[in-house]
């Protein structure tokens, strides 16, 4: 008798064969559902088991695994979800990336849970998927153009509009292989990090493209789901925590980091908001009344967070763009000195049209200002170009040289840790990244303690834990002192696991900013399990263990595990002004080590902590027995 | 008498009454069969739901041969499953575009205002979608009258 899936799941996984022209599907198990859920406990046991340490990024054996999860599909709120698992280009090693929209959804509407690619097509092609009809189709008249285009010209050729039609793609950057290219759908949802886009550029795949499919979810008990969706509506609502980011998404960020010292201004070279600069246009009220603006909500989404808006005013008054996030007021504005609302806001969405990470975008531009304006990098080397701090349409021919890779624009496809290393001298010292190769989101984390020491031990491409979801659940206290380095290491060891929980879901980590106890609720209601949150952060630091184990495969070690210099430098001014993280590196590793039961030295997951968290059967592979033996003593 | 009033500049377009109508209809979550339909405008920046406004006319009923439309209680023009041979007649005489057909039963379907409690209104988190007392269950003409100052703006 077949075996009967829990709710919620579509069934099977796609298996495409890019190098044999090939696909095929595979079934999931009950017992593989509940032990990989999705997203990325499905994408990290695929990278563990199929992309042994000779398989760097741009080997066609690696994988792309376009995932989603068991509530994707289903009524909670932003339950669109695209997790992005693959050796990146930025670290070679794990990456762990979301987009929202509605990939998730018309994924599993048409019979998948996932997509796992391998090889590399000889030509360049398009998955068309739409039910049972899965083909690898000619891209020649999709290459050139960008992620709009793409998704516009597929909307033509397939005759599709709105959201029947799903379309993710790496645009000019995945297509050039630039090791920050991002993977972006339905005009302004990016899974971003590691250079995702790249090793879908690598193989030669342009697009993904979903056609909205016809086939039935399940939930194990609707009712119970129909309720445990309303109450995490009623909570993200009403809590005092989470409503303004129902109301606005993450729009307050720029003011408020702003007062904390955390909003990256001009390459961390300051901390202090230039003079001049109306604050009140920067307020979430001031972003989004300043434009003509209207929501565009992902699948099943009440949240008043993204949108789509008219640029008021400027060279290109009337585009419309996709409303910034925080990050992208921040990587396509504050980072390289751009206070203009209307021009940061035009920059952010040529960035997603180009497909490039924000994030390292922003760190990359404030690094180029900061060199040509102390002479490192010379006006004759950016091709005759000049770029001074804020120039926004600078920074979008600089985008354009990128994603070409013409002239400088060749070296900055690196990334800006590769660049800086290349340029060498002064200039190597300005750049801000961490030694990984992971890349900083867009704050300023000489006053974010927390961020910066998780994103140099995260395993995938970015930060693993960000900032804590109601801490207290996971036995942290409520608040700590953001520079008490001993409070700051325990609180990222110790809601470790959460997120890589919400990365597994199929859904927006917004939207799971509730109590775990109603996550896990709305999990069991959909799969008919009866899911704790105690099995929910096993399953979350298990996952983040698989990571850490992959990557130290890659040979990604310790030793690596620190801030760029400017990444880590001392606030010169502003609220954090003197706070020096250098100083405290090494105790906030010992801790974080000890919190996470990590071994130290090697980086490894501890025999006893791989036990712990059902691994044994990597132990292995990681440790040789004498080692084993010693190990954690 | 109580309609589905629809704003469509509420709308966001994220699809949540079609996953609620589809499971109200059919007890599983599946877009396809749902009896509303969100259509998008101006590129992909406007949307709006659709579906039956339960017209005076009611040309589904006139047409149908076999006499399977009739009004419910609350006012909705309903299919008889036992009745309805799944000619699609009803589809070609409905000017809106808001009967539709299913290949699985091979039956006509459209919106029965769930017996009085419209799960899209429920489940919409915007009020785009409201089901509310009324004069008149015709919405579109001051909507269609009213769109070109509403638009988000003048290109696409």
């Amino acid at each position: 008798m077949q075996e009967e899936l829990p709710g919620g799941y579509a069934g099977k996984i796609l298996r495409v064969d890019l190098s044999q022209n090939r696909t095929w599907t595979e079934a999931w198990t009950a017992e593989m559902c509940r032990t990989c859920i999705g997203g990325v406990g499905l994408g990290i046991k695929i990278l563990w088991d199929e992309v042994p340490a000779e398989v760097s990024w741009d080997h066609e054996d690696n994988r792309l695994v376009l995932a989603t999860g068991p509530l994707a599909g289903l009524p909670a709120w932003g339950t669109g979800g695209l997790t992005v698992v693959t050796r990146g280009a930025l670290t070679n090693g794990a990456t762990n990336t979301q987009a929202n929209g509605f990939f998730g959804a018309n994924l599993k509407y048409s019979g998948y849970d996932a997509i796992v690619l391998q090889g590399r097509a000889p030509e360049w092609v398009y998955l068309y998927i739409h039910d049972d009809t899965v083909e690898l189709r000619d891209a020649s008249a999709l290459l050139g153009k960008d992620t709009w285009e793409t998704q516009e010209t597929l909307e033509q050729m397939l005759d599709l509009t709105g959201h029947q039609l799903s379309v993710y793609t790496s645009g000019l950057a995945g297509e050039n292989q630039v090791r920050f290219a991002a993977i972006h759908g339905d005009y302004g949802h990016v899974a971003s990090k590691n250079g995702c886009g790249a090793v879908m550029g690598n193989k030669r795949l342009k697009a993904v493209a979903i056609v909205r499919g016809s086939k039935a979810l399940r939930a194990a008990d609707p009712r119970g789901l129909w309720m445990a969706a309303q109450e995490i509506a009623e909570d993200l609502q009403y809590d005092p925590s989470t409503r303004s980011l129902y109301e606005y998404g993450t729009l307050p960020g720029v003011s408020g980091l702003s007062r904390l010292g955390a909003l990256p201004i001009k390459n961390y070279t300051t901390n202090v908001v230039p003079e001049g600069v109306d604050m009140s246009q920067w307020t979430a009220q001031g972003l989004r009344e300043g434009f003509d603006h209207r929501g565009h909500q992902c699948n099943s989404c009440g949240m008043h967070h993204c949108h789509a808006q008219v640029l008021p005013s400027g060279p290109h008054q009337g585009a419309i763009v996709d409303e910034p996030e925080y990050e992208g007021w921040s990587g396509a504005g504050w980072a390289f000195g751009c206070t203009d609302p209307v021009a940061t806001s035009w920059l952010n969405t040529q960035v997603d049209r180009a497909c490039v990470d924000v994030n390292e975008f922003g760190w990359l531009m404030g690094w180029v200002v900061e060199c040509q304006e102390k002479g490192y990098v010379t006006k004759e080397q950016l091709g005759g170009l000049t770029i001074t701090w804020g120039d926004a349409e600078a920074a979008n021919a600089l985008l354009q040289m990128i994603i070409r890779r013409e002239g400088f624009g060749d070296v900055l496809a690196e990334g800006v840790k590769r660049a800086s290393e290349t340029v060498g001298g002064p200039a190597a010292e300005c750049a801000i990244y961490a030694m990984t190769g992971n890349t900083p989101r867009g704050h300023d984390h000489r006053a974010r303690w927390e961020e910066m020491l998780d994103t140099c031990t995260g395993s995938g491409g970015t930060l693993d834990s960000g900032p804590p979801v109601l801490p207290t659940e996971m036995g942290q206290p409520a608040r700590i002192n953001p520079f008490d380095p001993d409070a700051v290491a325990r609180m990222v060891g110790g809601t470790r696991g959460r997120r890589q929980f919400e990365d597994s879901l199929g859904t927006c980590i917004f939207t799971t900013r509730t109590l775990l106890s109603i996550l896990c609720r709305t999990l069991s209601a959909a799969t008919g399990w009866d899911f704790t949150k105690d099995e929910a952060l096993l399953f979350g630091r298990r996952t983040a263990a698989l990571m850490r184990a992959f990557n130290i495969r890659c040979g990604i070690t310790p030793d690596l595990e620190r801030p760029s210099k400017r990444y880590g430098s001392v606030p010169v001014d502003g609220p954090a002004q003197g706070q020096d993280i250098g100083a405290h590196w090494e105790h906030l590793l010992d801790v974080w080590y000890d919190m996470v039961g990590y071994d130290r030295q090697t980086g490894k997951p501890l025999p006893a902590t791989l036990e712990d968290l059902g691994l044994s059967h990597i132990l292995a592979d990681l440790w040789d027995a004498r080692e084993a033996t010693h190990a954690g003593t | 008498m109580k309609v589905l009033r629809i704003t469509p500049q509420r709308c966001t377009g994220c699809m949540r009454c079609e996953i609620a109508c589809s499971y109200e209809q059919s007890g599983v979550f599946q877009p396809a069969k749902s009896v509303i339909r969100i259509s998008p405008f101006e590129a992909h920046t406007s949307y709006a739901p659709y579906t039956c406004t339960q017209c005076d006319e009611a040309w589904c009923m006139v047409a149908c041969p076999v006499n399977a439309i009739t009004i419910s209680p609350v006012g909705a023009k309903i299919i008889l499953n036992d009745l309805c041979v799944g000619c699609k007649l009803c589809t070609i005489a409905c000017p809106y575009g808001t009967m539709f057909y299913d290949p699985d039963t091979a039956k006509a379907t459209k919106c029965n205002l769930c017996g009085g409690a419209p799960a899209c209104a429920t489940a919409c988190p915007t009020q785009a979608i409201e089901y509310v007392e009324a004069e008149s269950a015709d919405w579109l003409g001051s909507f269609a009258a009213e769109r070109a100052e509403t638009q988000l703006a003048q290109q696409a």
